[in-house]
């Protein structure tokens, strides 16, 4: 028999070599099992964005009679920045997105930290907790937008029974009515960041809560300089998700205020439905959409960064 | 003999369509209509009647009932993607241009001509032919006829020894004597977009203004459009505070629960009508819109048409479940079960009029109805749009009427160049 002396390298690539076919076969393999999601990824959320993005160049009614698709280069969106309605709806998205994710941050880290106390009946809180969650958006801010009526809402019938003043009700006066639909917001979504939160508090290593108590640390001192700190990988994903998702407001704005009183409550998203939805003006809707996915992922990325950059130092 | 054979399926088919007439059915027996309806007071009576129109013609009907913007949408979706997803589509009177020039759905001109008998089209009010016409095509069948009327609590102001207002200033006065003791004079729409638009347009037809010119440009900011949008502003201050925010269902809730004296409305529902619906039901009456002094009676009219999509295959069923739909008797039980009148023997019918005794102001807001105070061209979701948020900003104290208006004219112009 012949005698070869190969160095590991050579037998490793020999190795290889003779598994390349196999390993294509299963590689096949695999294609074939995720291909149906592939595809519907594609056809579903590629093509759409990309069409999107296409159409967003061009001058495009939908119901227009002459059929006709004008290509405008950037005219879409230079109108988008001279529109003072799309103005007005990214100057009050903004404050929404900031004022709602803020509480419901705080709050939910609040309610996380009672969470994780282990006080009688608290399985029972957590679970009643889930329960906005559970609710379609659309039917809560209906629900909201009965107890916000100013005459005959709930709300106000008892404000008044104790001689609160509701004169328009909260969402008939511009200065509180995006304040009103910040409230909705942080009752549905508040308890998600607060579960997320918790989930964050249960993993963290009791040794180092421990060793802190031991070396003297009070209770504040040990949530500040210890559970905060561990935590900030898990606030940052609530903060990516809700941050996503408020960007996208609009069932309250539809079911309660209409984006009124004025513009008060103008939001991008319910801009865009009008625009695209009401008007087919498919090609200023288009490029007012590609703004705003483009303002959510570049929001998302800068916490990605942070998220990463907290991660390595964790 | 051999050739016999071809004539086989042929001699069968007439077979079945002579069973079928011989029984009194549809030569499309067998045949399944898909109809999207809007979700409104009607589309339960067409839900109710369709068993019936199967059963007379063996012709089934798959009745959807969809939201106002689920309509649209989705009938926008089907006629663009050419889809045939549905043979008939209940049509809002504003679309009937856009419908028109896009040839979405058929045009039944030629159709309603040759079964003008059949039809009893001379017994159709005139003012119905706008559900549904555009230039000289008539895209969609009347289905339903809302007048616009002005709602009033009869009990309180027969207690007030007042007759209903005639004239736009009287109409200011009562608003201003009932606003009292926790009660308002008016009540109105005034929640952003189509509820204070359309609510706004009452009030501009009342006092005479227009959306558009002679020549069917926009003129928003008419001096009698700014007019009627001050009048208009001026009563929120006899109407409850929470007004500015109402859409349809809060004006109907406000003024069935007593708490408002009068509101415009189209004769859609009439709820506050029925016996135990509200607390105002009994007490309550309707009567025309008043009018500025000197003017000739004018009053806004809106509704519903019933038209064929371009693309159904399925035509001439369709057009038979319209002429069914459309029957003098059908439509009589059509209104019993909550639909509204397009026909004169309807309105006039002694029986009908002794069920619904408002029949005859009905009648007479028919006959002087202007379909067209908004106006019925593709333009007309930008205008409303406007007009929506011109309004409500009037109504919130953040512009004058003037500067309102002005900023929407200047928002549609360019739509019509």
């Amino acid at each position: 028999m012949k005698k070869t002396n190969l160095t590991v390298e050579e037998q490793a690539s020999r190795r290889g070599r003779r598994g390349r076919p196999l390993r294509f076969i299963r590689s096949l393999g695999a294609l074939a099992w995720v291909a149906p999601a592939l595809v519907f990824v594609l056809v579903f959320a590629f093509y759409p964005v990309l069409y999107s993005f296409f159409i967003s160049f061009f001058k495009y009614r939908l119901t227009d009679p002459s059929h006709q698709r004008t290509f405008v280069g950037l005219g879409n969106y230079i109108q988008a920045f001279t529109d003072p309605t799309f103005v007005v709806a990214v100057r009050n998205t903004l404050v929404f997105v900031v004022g709602a994710v803020g509480v419901e941050t705080l709050l939910g880290l609040g309610i996380a930290v009672l969470l994780n106390r282990e006080l009688p009946g608290m399985a029972l809180v957590r679970t009643l907790l889930l329960a906005p969650l559970t609710l379609t958006p659309l039917v809560v801010a209906l629900v909201w937008g009965a107890l916000y009526n100013a005459d005959f809402g709930p709300l106000s019938f008892y404000l008044k029974q104790i001689g609160i003043p509701i004169g328009r009700g909260p969402v008939g006066e511009p200065s509180t009515a995006l304040a009103s639909l910040i409230l909705v917001d942080v009752w549905q979504w508040t308890p998600l960041i607060a579960l997320i939160l918790f989930t964050g508090l249960r993993s963290q290593p009791t040794e180092l809560h421990e060793a802190a108590a031991i070396d003297g640390a009070s209770p504040w001192q040990r949530f500040r300089f210890v559970s905060v700190p561990l935590l900030q990988p898990t606030i940052l994903v609530a903060l990516v998700i809700r941050t996503m998702d408020a960007f996208k407001l609009f069932d309250s704005v539809f079911a309660i205020t209409g984006g009124g009183p004025g513009r008060a409550t103008e939001v991008v998203n319910y801009y865009i439905f009008k625009v695209g939805l009401t008007f087919f003006d498919m090609g200023y809707g288009a490029a007012m959409s590609t703004l705003l996915f483009l303002v959510i992922v570049g929001f998302s990325a800068a916490y990605f960064r942070v998220l990463n950059r907290v991660w390595t130092n964790v | 003999m051999r050739h016999l054979r071809h004539f086989v399926p042929v001699l069968v088919l007439l077979a079945v369509l002579g069973t079928a007439a011989a029984q009194g059915q549809s030569q499309y027996a067998g045949a399944t209509l898909n109809v999207s309806v809007e979700s409104d007071q009607y589309s339960a009576a067409m839900q109710a009647l369709a068993p019936d129109f199967t059963k007379e013609t063996g012709i089934k009907l798959n009745v959807s009932i969809l939201g106002y913007s689920e309509i649209y949408q989705r009938a926008i979706a089907d006629f663009v993607g050419h889809t045939d997803q549905a043979d008939l589509y209940t049509t809002d009177i504003v679309w009937s241009c856009e419908f028109a020039q896009n040839h979405y759905t058929e045009d039944l001109t030629s159709l309603i001509k040759r079964d003008a008998a059949e039809l009893k089209t001379d017994d159709i009010l005139p003012v119905m032919w706008t559900l549904g016409s555009c230039d000289n095509e008539q895209i969609a069948f009347p289905l339903v006829g809302y007048a616009g009327v002005l709602a009033y609590n009869k009990a309180a102001f027969d207690a007030a020894g007042l007759q209903p207002p005639t004239t736009v200033k009287q109409l200011v006065s009562d608003a201003a004597a009932f606003t009292k003791n926790g009660k308002y004079g008016i009540v109105m729409n005034g929640a952003r977009g189509s509820p204070s638009a359309q609510d706004y347009m009452f009030y501009m037809l009342m006092t005479g203004g227009s959306l558009l010119d002679a020549n069917g440009k926009p003129q928003l900011n008419s001096a009698a459009n700014v007019a009627a949008l001050k009048l208009y502003a001026s009563l929120f201050q006899y109407a409850p505070p929470g007004a500015v925010s109402y859409s349809w269902g809060d004006r109907v809730t406000s003024f069935g629960n007593g708490n408002a004296m009068m509101m415009m409305d189209f004769s859609a529902g009439l709820d506050y009508l029925k016996p135990g619906k509200f607390p105002v039901s009994g007490k309550a009456a309707i009567t025309t819109p008043p009018v500025t002094e000197g003017m000739k009676p004018v009053y806004p009219f809106g509704g519903w048409g019933i038209a064929i999509n371009a693309d159904s295959r399925q035509k001439g069923a369709a057009w038979d479940y319209i002429k069914w739909l459309s029957r003098p008797d059908i439509r009589k039980r059509f209104v019993e079960l909550g639909g509204q009148p397009i026909r004169t023997s309807t309105l006039t019918d002694p029986a009908m009029v002794k069920a619904y005794p408002y029949f005859p102001v009905l009648l007479k807001a028919f006959q002087n109805g202007n379909g067209d105070f908004r106006p019925r061209i593709p333009e007309y979701p930008q205008i409303e749009n406007a007009v929506g948020l011109a309004v409500n900003l009037v109504i919130n104290n953040q512009e004058t009427a003037q500067a309102a208006l002005d900023a929407a004219q200047t928002s549609v112009e360019p739509l019509f160049k």
